[in-house]
């Protein structure tokens, strides 16, 4: 029996996971050359690690076809619909962190909280002959906050794969949903964040498939807990 | 497959809208979803149907059949009252239910009797509900947004207040939070000392002015987003909104009006008195609602069934007056919904005014077995 744990294939979040892991008991060590997307754990053979890119992971958690993976909670919450029923988020792993959150042009004085943004949404085709755009890579965690969490029905959401936070100064955009650490690169784009605007406070996880064939045996429960 | 119960249904329904007098309209399965997006907003795209041709535009299976029977209308250039019928099959994903099943309907579009379209409206869809599906008993809500927004200008509260609270009216949970905030005045702030002075001296062309140099300063266009001058004026209203808070009278009002459910017989004297205790005079309203109720008498409507609720609305802001559901006493299912949607018309792109009601018939759930 082998379990296959999945982790990102590049950068720091790669690093920061190696290094958790070697804490928590499991050294990872890639095999074949330094590039190859397979790896083992030394103290356990039963281990096998796959290197895979962080959206990709959280994709093949809703399949099955990897027991556990690491990746940011934005990226779990945003590629699995009902979570909660294909996953377990079993350990906050204290990096990558990202908060995702609603901003607005700066210089709208006016608009500090999501329901002041309601009522501009609200005023907005009347004014303008369409719907207040919002650009974003982050589909469904925007409607549930705009839609479900806060009544928001009037938006449209333009879809945007980099460079999000220059949309509105592009004018391809009016607001974005997006994700920040520092706030640095929000404010070099003369954006503000709504004050109840926070959507999630993202970090690197430890998610565990609810499909996996291995669920609740003894190695299963061991990497579960093994961050505890 | 059709089961031999739908196959019933579908011939009496159809034969029920005939006798409305109706043109029946055909649309296409395939409906570009673009018009539908921009109704309905953008939470409808998880529960629709979506693909692309190759051009890349958005497709979709036809989720209900109000927009494209208003667009035909429209693009046809009709200017004589019409009265149109369908039926057939939609397509939706939802959590309980399949995701195709049947629909029928009646869109009433540009009859200016207001009054009896609606009244017409109800009664054609009770007709229906009660021929074709196997509920042993319905009820009828009816609620109207209109008197609502009477309640508020009668008021006399703001116009920035009032325009919040309609928005949020059928939402009961964004109405209690709204009817909240505006009973607690806040103290406003402002990161830029400038704009800070200027909403003291409530100079609006000030910043405007200030506001359009911000962004020529920041790069943004002043034109493809809110304009300076859209901006400065909802800076100077919401200043002028956060020094004054809903008198407390006006909200145990408003609390008041919002409780009431009666009787749909009983509904002009529980407003009349709900209008002699707050000292308000709704009578201009209250006039389309009376009628109302008459024309439905004529038409020999059971008002037995029918209950009227003063909160009973639908959040979407081409819902302008009338709004009602038929449900099936057991189960409470909607069997049929249905309201007036006059400004629909003009953001489909109407150059004219048309007023516009109309009700869908959800069939999946006429069955024996739902």
């Amino acid at each position: 029996m082998t379990i296959t744990v999945a982790l990102p294939s590049k950068g720091r979040m790669k690093a920061d996971t190696l290094e958790a892991f070697k804490k928590a008991g499991m050294s990872v060590e890639t095999v074949g050359n330094d590039r190859s997307y397979h790896g083992r754990v030394l103290e356990n053979d039963d281990i096998e690690i796959a290197f895979m890119s962080a959206s990709e992971i959280a994709k093949e958690l809703t399949k099955g076809s990897i027991d556990f993976g690491v990746t940011g909670e934005d990226l779990v919450r945003e590629t699995i619909a009902n979570v909660d029923s294909h996953v377990d988020f079993h350990a906050r792993l204290g990096y990558g962190h990202a908060d995702v959150i609603v901003a607005v042009p700066e210089f709208w004085h006016d608009v500090t909280t999501m329901s002041d943004l309601a009522d501009v949404a609200m005023g907005f085709r009347a004014r303008h002959g369409r719907q207040l755009s919002i650009a974003t890579k982050y589909w469904q965690l925007t409607q549930q906050f705009f839609s479900s969490r806060h009544g928001i029905q009037l938006y449209r959401i333009v879809e945007s794969l980099g460079a999000t936070e220059g949309a509105p100064a592009a004018g391809t955009a009016d607001i974005i949903v997006d994700i920040t650490t520092t706030g640095s690169t929000l404010r070099a784009n003369h954006l503000r964040i709504l004050s109840d605007g926070l959507i999630l406070r993202s970090e690197a996880c430890l998610v565990g498939a609810k499909g996996s064939a291995h669920y609740g045996s003894p190695l299963y429960n061991q990497i579960s807990t093994a961050f505890k | 497959m059709v089961s031999n119960d739908m196959k019933s249904i579908l011939d009496r329904v159809e034969e029920d809208l005939l006798s409305c007098s109706v043109t029946m309209m055909d649309c296409d399965i395939i409906q570009p979803a673009e018009p539908f997006l921009k109704m309905a907003g953008e939470d409808l795209r998880r529960r629709i149907f979506l693909t692309h041709n190759v051009a890349g535009e958005a497709l979709c299976l036809r989720p209900e059949f109000t927009i494209p029977v208003c667009m035909a209308h429209i693009s046809a250039g009709e200017r004589a009252p019409q009265s149109y019928g369908y039926l057939g099959q939609v397509f939706r994903q939802r959590d309980v239910g399949m995701t195709e099943f049947y629909q029928a309907g009646i869109e009433d579009l540009g009859d200016q009797d207001i009054a009896l379209a609606d009244a017409r409206a109800i009664s054609n869809a009770a007709m229906m509900v009660g021929n074709s599906s196997h509920a042993d008993a319905i009820d009828i809500v009816i609620g109207d947004q209109a008197v609502f927004a009477d309640v508020l200008s009668a008021l006399g509260l703001p116009d920035g207040w009032q325009d919040r609270l309609i928005h949020a009216f059928g939402d009961e949970q964004a109405l209690a939070t709204m009817l909240e905030t505006l009973s607690t005045s806040e103290e406003l702030s402002y990161a830029d000392d400038a704009v800070k002075s200027l909403v003291e001296a409530e100079d609006h062309e000030g910043l405007s002015n200030h506001l359009a140099d911000v962004m020529a300063e920041t790069g943004y266009s002043t034109k493809a987003s809110r304009s300076p001058d859209d901006i400065a004026r909802r800076i100077l209203e919401k200043q002028r909104l956060s020094n004054t808070k809903l008198d407390e009278n006006d909200l145990e009002k408003l609390k008041e009006f919002l409780a009431i459910k009666v009787p749909l017989s009983e509904a002009i004297n529980a407003l009349n008195m709900f209008a002699d205790k707050s000292e308000i005079d709704l009578s201009q309203s209250l006039k389309t609602f009376a009628s109302r109720i008459s024309a439905l008498e004529q038409m020999g409507f059971d008002m037995s069934s029918a209950v009227y609720e003063t909160a009973f609305g639908r959040p979407l802001d081409y819902y302008t007056g009338l709004v009602f559901e038929i449900k099936n006493s057991q189960g409470a299912q909607v069997l049929a919904a249905g309201g007036r949607y006059d400004r629909l018309m003009a953001l489909l792109g109407a150059q004219a005014s048309i007023p516009a009601v109309g009700f869908s018939l959800w069939l999946d759930r006429f069955e024996v077995n739902s």
